[in-house]
């Protein structure tokens, strides 16, 4: 028990950080994110004997990703958008004055992110910051591969569109 | 490869999964077109951009030590902290107020709903009223032609804007013509697409104060999607398939972000 608690943690605690970026990225708020990644990574604890080799990273992101659908589908099942993360969404005056235009990039970039559908974000996450190919993306989200190149080619037009929209208000 | 596939194959060439065959020929079209050089640099510094910036969300430090003292607790813990996670439970059900807080809630809920309606469906089912209207009196264009050089100065001398125009957005798709309308008490552009035997109207109009979300529904057997950049809010109703009409909403998108309209 102890050898293998032992393996657990050497084996997905480095991915903490993709584990977190993914949950943040698909519930937006940080507080529920740790929770999910907390929720994810107990359960892989429970689920680690089936865990037979291979990349722990996808392993782990695929058990956060479940959680954190589960987690949308109870607390935002009737509803059609999310609210945004306030932190993110209402930036004070002064703060804004302030930024420098990179801050002011991914900032923008945050709020059109926020817009889009969830779908969206996760094939972005895991395509972009990930690296994952079509086939290993059809696999994991268990989609024809067809899916996979209309949705994120739908994804990264929407996600130019509310950048664009985001300028454009701010204009 | 033109400049039209150009556009649609990069991101697949940029993510590394175009077909040998395609990617040379993407590659030949490259060396020659300036513009689609540059349209590749602009797709690659947003990339690099979009991993920076996403990169930024790191796990805050307490995360690790907190994950840590729940794994290395001896089973039994876990498996109660699996069913009660990490916030305390508070017994809700037992406190009076909480059924007065609901009350006054969904009344709050319900009120607001009245007040302020959900925009996309408003504007949806006006749209349908619109498109079905046209259908039923036959009065489908005030323009007839399928050449947007005809149909947008039309439609610009008689509306406050210039609305975009695509002449054939997607394989199958042809302008019909256009026609001025009103949906929400405001002077719209209407423009009308036959797709085989279906008839597809299409809304635009410049956003007043908010941009539509992206939306799709079904409304008295009509399919209707709303969308908006920044220049206009989009309504489009058919009786389309979900695939014809992606194949329209994506293409006419694509068009009008790469600036291929009229």
């Amino acid at each position: 028990m102890r050898e293998q608690q032992a393996g657990f943690e050497e084996l997905v605690l480095p991915h903490l950080d993709a584990a977190y970026r993914l949950a943040r990225l698909l519930v937006k708020r940080d507080e529920d994110a740790q929770d999910i990644v907390q929720d994810a990574y107990i359960k892989a604890l429970k689920g680690f004997k089936g865990f037979r080799g291979g990349d722990a990273r996808a392993w782990i992101l695929m058990i956060v990703r479940n959680t954190a659908f589960s987690w949308l589908k109870k607390h935002y099942a009737n509803r059609d958008v999310i609210p945004f993360d306030e932190a993110v969404h209402q930036p004070s005056t002064e703060e804004s004055l302030s930024e420098s235009a990179y801050e002011e990039r991914s900032r923008q970039l945050r709020e059109a992110l926020a817009r889009l559908p969830v779908e969206f974000r996760e094939i972005l996450v895991l395509r972009d910051i990930e690296g994952w190919s079509y086939k290993e993306l059809a696999a994991a989200l268990k989609l024809p591969l067809g899916t996979v190149m209309s949705r994120l080619s739908r994804a990264r037009l929407h996600l130019r569109e509310e950048i664009a929209k985001v300028q454009h208000r701010e204009s | 490869m033109n400049c039209e596939e150009v556009h649609h194959f990069i991101d697949t060439y940029l993510d590394g999964e175009l077909d040998p065959a395609r990617r040379v020929e993407l590659e030949q079209h490259l060396a020659l077109c300036p513009s689609c050089r540059s349209l590749l640099e602009e797709r690659k510094a947003f990339r690099a951009f979009f991993v920076a910036a996403v990169s930024g969300y790191k796990a805050p430090p307490q995360l690790e030590a907190k994950i840590l003292a729940a794994v290395r607790l001896p089973e039994r813990n876990t498996a109660r902290l699996l069913k009660a996670p990490t916030r305390a439970k508070f017994s809700l059900w037992r406190q009076p107020w909480i059924y007065a807080t609901a009350v006054i809630a969904t009344t709050v809920f319900l009120a607001s709903k009245i007040l302020f309606p959900d925009g996309e469906k408003e504007f949806s089912s006006q749209a349908v009223f619109r498109h079905s209207s046209s259908l039923s009196t036959l009065h489908f264009v005030d323009v007839a032609s399928p050449n947007p050089a005809v149909v947008k100065p039309w439609l610009t001398a008689r509306l406050d804007f210039a609305p975009p125009l695509v002449g054939s957005p997607a394989s199958g798709y042809s302008l019909v013509g256009g026609r001025v309308d009103v949906i929400q008490n405001r002077s719209v552009a209407a423009l009308i697409y036959k797709h085989d035997q279906d008839v597809v109207s299409l809304f635009c109009w410049p956003p007043d104060k908010e941009h539509l979300s992206t939306s799709e529904r079904s409304i008295e057997g009509y399919r209707v999607a709303t969308w908006s950049n920044a220049q206009c809010n989009y309504v489009l109703v058919s009786k389309l398939s979900d695939q014809a009409m992606h194949d329209f909403t994506d293409s006419f998108r694509v068009r009008i972000q790469s600036g291929a309209y009229f």
